[in-house]
């Protein structure tokens, strides 16, 4: 799903991400945790297709980056902080908008669909300037989900969600191994996110400092592993 | 597949121009009000100022294009949605293109304003059988209007200044298109029409929109992802 070898970026003469190395298997989730300024958004952005390496190689669902990333970006679900969705669009509106950019074929009942499942169908033709914060990650999460994507990139997917669509996260993380889905999960709630992880990734100062599976291992039991190693 | 993201583009800017008509009505009443200014600066109602009146127009239009050229990544930009068009897999030519026709349908609807105005505010004589032939040459100024807006602009959303840097970049770009379309509209406008100068002024502005089209396609890939 993705091979990262030796990514560099900087901002300046500040490197975020500083030749680090990085692979995801087929059906496997990451959690990738560090402190603030470890790179972790960075990084998420360079897989997303949303940065370019400074240097390194970088393969997304098999295309080579930058020179594919249009291939790549088709099989992207990315969640990011903001919702990335028109204040003064309908919910409806703006998937329809995403649907049409992806070319999803049964755009209208998947849109049903899915806004049922984030509880947004009896407000689908309200704008998302109407929304409460949650709504409007649960109307993201749903934009994320639309094109059925392969890999899924998620940036503190539980900081601006609420329960419902916090629960709706998880269970997608974990069907997500089922059908061959991955996912890279940017998180600092390491306990929460250990529920649905198959790996631990930590950066720190833009490299790897951990790079371990954690399947089978109590939350907590990952998380002491983590504040031990960036303590 | 890229017709179906294009029409997407369009009705999305559309749909969020018909909801808060913030665009098209600052760039109308700006329109009017230089055109008001316009005529205040040069004098009464009296004198005919057909002499002038492409450049008139034209400068009104230029600055009215500017303004429309900088509110055209508002919403992406305030509402923080650039990056979920980004790391969809839509061609940077199919946005820049969404966008170039949002801008051209703007200037063409302050033009159906601005147009008739001149002619009520600085023409004395025959002004308005000549209405079609400054009509041509307008949309192939907003063609031109249009594809290098769409250019600078992009170039100017992810600089720190970009208020002052959109204007700085994007008026010298404007000048061949404000000389060609007040020649255009010069040579039809209040009295006997020199159709072949005409068509000169409108073929340089065909040509310049072909080669900020090509300009375009070439570049904004890099504008983009760089």
């Amino acid at each position: 799903m993705i091979t990262a070898r030796g990514l560099v970026h900087a901002y300046g003469e500040r490197r975020a991400v500083d030749g680090t190395d990085f692979h995801l298997l087929p059906g496997e989730r990451v959690a990738l945790a560090g402190p603030n300024g470890a790179g972790k958004s960075t990084l998420l952005r360079m897989l997303a297709t949303l940065l370019r390496p400074r240097s390194g190689d970088l393969e997304v669902l098999g295309h080579p980056q930058p020179d594919q990333a249009r291939a790549a970006r088709a099989g992207i679900g990315y969640l990011a902080h903001d919702p990335l969705v028109y204040l003064d669009l309908t919910a409806r509106q703006n998937l329809e908008l995403y649907g049409d950019l992806y070319g999803v074929p049964d755009r209208d009942a998947r849109i049903d669909s899915l806004l049922d499942d984030v509880g947004l169908l009896a407000r689908a033709e309200d704008t998302v300037r109407t929304f409460s914060r949650g709504m409007a990650q649960r109307l993201a999460l749903a934009r994320m989900l639309l094109h059925r994507p392969r890999l899924l990139l998620l940036d503190e997917p539980h900081a601006s969600l609420d329960a419902r669509g916090g629960d709706l996260l998880d269970r997608q993380l974990v069907a997500a191994q089922g059908d061959g889905r991955a996912a890279v999960i940017v998180t600092h709630e390491v306990e929460r996110v250990a529920r649905v992880a198959d790996r631990l990734v930590v950066l720190r100062a833009g490299r790897v400092v951990l790079d371990e599976p954690i399947t089978g291992m109590d939350p907590p039991e990952v998380r002491r592993r983590y504040e031990d190693v960036i303590a | 597949m890229r017709r179906r993201q294009l029409m997407a583009l369009v009705r999305k800017d559309l749909r969020l121009e018909l909801r808060t008509r913030e665009t098209i009505v600052a760039m109308a009443l700006f329109a009017i009000v230089v055109l008001a200014i316009l005529q205040f600066g040069f004098g009464t109602r009296d004198d005919d100022l057909t002499r002038f009146v492409g450049g008139l127009m034209w400068v009104t239009l230029a600055f009215t294009a500017v303004l429309g050229v900088g509110r055209s990544y508002v919403a992406e930009r305030e509402q923080r949605v650039l990056d979920g068009l980004l790391v969809s897999p839509v061609p940077r030519t199919v946005m820049m293109s969404a966008k170039a026709i949002a801008i051209f349908l703007y200037m063409t609807l302050v033009e159906v304003l601005v147009i008739p105005l001149v002619g009520i505010f600085f023409v004395k004589g025959p002004y308005w059988e000549s209405i079609g032939w400054i009509a041509i040459a307008a949309l192939l100024a907003n063609l031109c209007i249009a594809l290098s807006g769409t250019l600078f602009s992009g170039l100017a959303l992810f600089t720190r200044a970009r208020d002052l840097i959109l204007p700085v970049l994007f008026l010298p770009a404007l000048v061949p298109v404000v000389i060609a379309a007040a020649g255009a509209t010069h040579a039809v406008a209040g009295g006997p029409h020199d159709m072949s100068e005409w068509r000169g002024y409108c073929l340089f502005l065909l040509a310049y929109a072909i080669l900020f089209a090509l300009v375009s396609v070439a570049t904004y890939d890099a504008v983009f992802d760089d």
